[in-house]
């Protein structure tokens, strides 16, 4: 305590020497700040916000992997968009991207992580130790070995199969009969975890008297679930929402490792799409134009991001 | 009166074991596709399915630990994982300082434009960053794609970092300069141990996405002598993925060690980042 | 004065990093005394390897302090090409000589990555020995020669006589038509379980073999072209294009073809003929006469046998309509990287490499098919055990080639969707070239294409 009124005293004083040269200072932290930011401004000018010109730039021309485009590219107008809207692959790549969003992370994650977060609540802390680190253990794998994890689990021999087999069911080609069911599973396997954290950190501040209140009030546990925890908790949730819609748009190795896209095209989302276009079918600058999309839609979900903490504010 | 409190007293063990049941199945279903990679890693005869090994062989380890090939992979993953969590941790420091201490007129802007920026998907610049690396000619450079991974986490590390040090009171720190005390004293009693959280959580966070980063350097690298091992083992699962089971799951294992190891060191300080409730501060 | 102190620690520590990671980049040097040789690495001992193994020390013998650094390139067949562009796009990293299906030299050709040959092949006497046909491939429309050629191959039904005799189906078997391939693969459903009747690439990740050894080896046999030269137009839409894909519904939906998982992914090739052919799990396969390269003593997959077990048949027409039978080659050449600072010493590489002797090396350990007319007349190439060089090479009589335009490798992507889309059910034939013909036209334009009905 009396440390650090000393502190306090001191610097005051020093403020007051100081005084005189305020704009001095003014000056100087200007040009310090500069300095600090420079390193940063470099790097990100470079490598983040220079691609993003390019993205917008690029998606114009038909620039090309191999080929006479590949020499010398033209810009060509709108005539990727074009071609993206009349191309049947883009339209089939735009509902896979939805269903993978809306059944791996806004419904899967969501719910299993605030299922998990909720009933974790309450139980013996050895427990909750053991369950939590099952689920952590799933995002902690890098998404390649999730991709493996998952390859085993779902083939002809897999465990899957041995599963249902066990019950006396016909053994499935995951991967090629529910393709999309087997990429939704495995990317709530992944991700699952950091809903889960969320909504047990959103819960350790639901205030246990509110609770209590409703409980006395004869409130079913749903009733209370609905109507006291999950408005107070609303903010994290929006905010949860948001932050896995961005990693799940933007999420390119799980699945590509897992089954390509295929077969055919049940499983290529917008990444996979962009770089089969850009890197396989050597279209680079269709490719650039489907980036230039991915962009646009991370930029409204970030826009989102951004509303929501402010609100909070 | 009977009947209805039998009812509750039924109703009240039902509600006390049920979550039980829930958590442990849902539990069972995490961790099944994780055990066959621990028992397929040391079964001499790994099967695809999940069955307990019949023996225990490290032969599986052994072959992908002596293949140079591998070797060389994790030195390049370290090497790209590595340098980029000090530069971050050094590059966004030195932003957050002035970010935090400083009166600066264009601070909100830029504290927005870096919220932002954190959002963005990188997978998205992918195309194109590709081809900035070729007009620049950095195609194939280990230390440009270093840069690269840099700049694509400085604005979480910078939003972190000042938030990190928002919290540091500035009373503190002026004290330590004013004292006289020598840079490497007033670092290492005042900014370091402050920080030390900060640093912590953006380069353990840094360290693990680019361990497991496979896309950008697939894109960006194409020696096969600088490949890390993300998309070495990629590669191996191409390659033998569908006959050798075993060695797939060791290098799985391998592969996933230095990823484990940071979560658990990071463990404490991670729960911080995911408060969304309170300590949101623009 | 003790911030700034604390700065320079800060920047000197940047810096250091830096440095030290340039210096380690720095560590991986690309020597100026060095070719590069880059081919697709395809598994450990193949033909190709032993091959550029062979020529790397007669060369390096030949030229003291010239060294020679084989890079194999690990990528499924459906990734390789666009792997090797991105590399021969830049000077850092283009190799000085490249091994190229000859599918992709028109498209490479036209963007720039790889040299003219024209002016060095006429100075070469050796050249007159390569094959006239063969040579095809590696020329574009406007006459120019972009590699040379050291491989070929037809296409034909690989099929096992102990299968087909315990099925009750004639050996030697030649069917007249696809309903005779049909017919077969029934028979051997019904009579032999636990084999499969019919295989063939199938999946995107197997890349141009989906596109060329299934579905050109069917479209080729119908009255529809994949190309219309004399208009210079893509036929995206035809009863031809319509017919191929219901063959490989049929296959699919009543069983007769591989199971998913084993034939949708990139090593699906090596599965085949490594394991499922040797324990003789495989009744047809439509497949390259290059196939038997991996049985021959020290390959992948030694087995002597294999080709007196398997017999190798021609693939029929549709109906049997004329020409009666069908193949399709391809084959790989040596290119050299527009890109590469030592072009001459690239060239000397190619010429030892396709010499006769170094050719025959390859063809006897890779078993594809020689380009040169005097490896084809050696009686060691001709009488190679467990190979079967004399009746594929018979094939080149009928055979045709894909067409050579440079968006050709473009168009095989689709084709390879197709083609997965139908196997897996996820289409009908019908909704499969509708798509076909929605993204072909997408790709090269709603002038380039046209429709039959």
């Amino acid at each position: 305590m009396m440390a650090i009124e000393l502190v306090h005293e001191k610097s005051s004083q020093r403020n007051l020497s100081n005084a005189g040269s305020l704009e001095k200072k003014g000056k100087r932290e200007h040009v310090r700040s500069i300095l600090f930011l420079l390193p940063s401004w470099i790097l990100l000018l470079l490598f983040f916000f220079a691609p993003i010109l390019l993205t917008i730039l690029f998606s114009f021309t038909n620039m090309s992997l191999t080929g006479s485009a590949a020499r010398d590219m033209d810009f060509v107008g709108f005539k990727n968009f074009v071609t993206m809207f009349s191309d049947p692959s883009f339209r089939i790549s735009v509902l896979n991207t939805m269903v993978f969003l809306i059944f791996s992370a806004i419904l899967g994650q969501q719910v299993l992580g605030f299922t998990l977060a909720s009933l974790m609540r309450e139980r013996s802390r050895s427990f909750r130790r053991i369950i939590g680190t099952v689920v952590m253990a799933g995002w902690v794998t890098p998404e390649v070995v999730v991709a493996f994890v998952w390859f085993a689990f779902f083939s002809d021999q897999g465990t899957a199969n041995v599963v249902l087999e066990s019950v006396g069911l016909k053994p499935v080609a995951w991967l090629y009969q529910f393709p999309m069911v087997s990429v939704v599973i495995a990317n709530i396997w992944h991700g699952t975890a950091f809903s889960m954290l969320v909504y047990q950190a959103a819960l350790d501040d639901v205030p246990k008297e509110v609770e209590e209140a409703a409980k006395i009030d004869g409130a079913t546990g749903w009733q209370r679930l609905w109507h006291v925890t999950l408005p107070i908790i609303r903010g994290s949730i929006s905010t949860n929402m948001v932050l896995i819609t961005l990693q799940t748009l933007g999420l390119f190795t799980l699945i590509y490792a897992l089954t390509g896209g295929g077969p055919g095209t049940e499983t290529e989302t917008l990444p996979i799409f962009m770089y089969n276009q850009a890197f396989i079918n050597y279209q680079l600058g269709y490719g650039t134009a489907i980036s230039l999309v991915l962009l646009v839609i991370g930029m409204i979900a970030s826009l989102t991001y951004i509303r929501l903490l402010k609100l909070k504010t | 009166m009977s009947r209805k409190g039998g009812l509750r007293l039924n109703r009240s063990t039902f509600n006390r074991v049920v979550p039980y049941v829930i958590l442990s199945l849902i539990g069972v279903m995490f961790l099944m596709p994780l055990l066959w990679v621990l028992f397929a890693a040391v079964d001499p005869q790994a099967q695809l399915s999940l069955k307990v090994p019949r023996g225990v062989t490290l032969d599986n380890f052994q072959a992908i630990l002596t293949d140079p090939a591998t070797q060389m992979s994790f030195v390049n993953g370290l090497f790209l994982s590595v340098g980029q969590s000090v530069l971050v941790v050094i590059v966004a420091g030195l932003a957050a300082y002035p970010l935090s201490r400083y009166q600066l007129n264009y601070k909100k802007p830029f504290m927005y434009t870096i919220l932002f920026a954190t959002a963005l998907p990188i997978t998205a610049v992918m195309v194109p960053v590709y081809q900035l690396f070729i007009l620049l000619n950095f195609v194939d450079s280990l230390v440009m794609t270093m840069l690269f991974l840099t700049a694509s986490s400085l604005p979480y590390a910078i939003w972190i970092m000042k938030n990190f040090m928002d919290s540091v009171p500035v009373e503190l720190e002026e004290a330590a300069w004013v004292d006289g005390a020598s840079v490497w004293r007033g670092l290492r009693s005042v900014i370091i141990p402050l920080m030390l959280p900060g640093v912590f959580t953006v380069s353990i966070f840094t360290f693990t996405s680019s361990w497991g980063n496979f896309f950008v350097p697939f894109i960006l690298i194409q020696s096969p002598d600088k490949l890390p091992a993300s998309v070495t083992i990629y590669q191996f699962f191409g390659q033998y993925g569908l006959v050798e089971y075993g060695k797939l799951a060791a290098f799985s294992i391998l592969y996933a060690i230095p990823a484990v190891i940071m979560y658990i060191i990071g463990q404490r300080y991670m729960s911080q980042g995911f408060n969304f409730g309170g300590a949101t501060k623009g | 004065m003790v911030m700034k102190k604390a700065m320079l620690v800060f920047v000197s520590l940047l810096l250091a990093v830096l440095q030290a990671a340039c210096s380690y980049e720095a560590s991986k040097p690309a020597d100026s005394s060095t070719i590069k040789v880059a081919y697709r690495y395809s598994g450990p001992n193949t033909g190709t390897e032993k091959w550029l193994k062979k020529v790397k020390q007669t060369f390096e013998e030949r030229h003291p302090g010239k060294k020679v650094e084989i890079i194999p390139i690990q990528a499924s067949e459906g990734t390789f090409f666009a792997k090797l562009a991105l590399m021969m796009k830049s000077a850092d990293t283009a190799p000085d000589v490249v091994a190229e299906d000859t599918f992709m030299i028109n498209a490479d050709a036209a963007a720039g990555y790889i040299e003219p040959l024209t002016e060095r092949v006429k100075g070469w006497d050796d050249w007159d020995n390569f094959n006239d046909r063969v040579k095809k491939g590696v020329t574009t429309q406007d006459g120019s020669i972009y590699g040379v050629p050291f491989s070929t191959d037809t296409r034909g039904i690989w099929y096992n006589k102990n299968i087909f005799k315990k099925a009750g189906l004639p050996v030697p078997w030649q069917p007249e038509n696809w309903n005779d391939i049909l017919t077969a693969a029934r028979t051997i459903k019904e009579k032999v379980p636990g084999v499969t009747p019919f295989w063939s690439f199938t999946g995107r990740a197997t890349g141009e073999a989906t596109a060329m050894q299934t579905f050109e080896m069917l479209l080729y046999g119908t009255d529809d072209p994949l190309y219309d030269e004399k208009r210079d137009k893509w036929v995206v839409k035809s009863p031809g294009i319509l017919h191929a894909l219901r063959f490989i519904d049929h296959i699919y939906s009543n069983g007769l073809g591989p199971p998913l998982s084993q034939v949708l992914n990139g090593t699906a090739g090596n599965t085949l003929a490594e394991q499922s052919m040797p324990e003789e799990k495989v009744a047809m396969a439509l497949h390259g006469s290059f196939l038997s390269g991996s049985w021959v003593e020290g390959g992948p997959a030694p087995w002597p046998e294999g080709t007196k077990v398997y017999g190798f048949a021609p693939m029929p027409t549709e109906r049997g309509q004329d020409p009666g039978k069908i193949s399709l080659s391809g084959g790989w050449a040596l290119s050299i990287s527009a890109k590469s600072k030592h072009k001459d010493l690239a060239w000397e590489f190619i010429k030892l490499a396709t010499n006769k002797e170094n050719n025959k090396y390859y063809v006897l350990n890779e078993g594809d098919l020689t380009p040169r007319d005097d490896v084809a007349e050696d009686p060691e190439y001709q009488n190679a055990p467990g190979r079967n060089f004399q009746q594929s090479t018979e094939f080149l009589e009928f055979t045709d080639f894909r067409p050579g335009n440079e968006d050709y490798p473009a168009v095989s992507t689709k084709i390879q969707i197709a083609v997965e889309s139908v196997a897996t059910g996820k289409a009908s034939p019908e909704q499969a070239m509708e798509q076909y013909a929605q993204s072909v036209e997408a790709l090269v334009g709603p002038e380039n294409v046209m429709k039959k009905e």
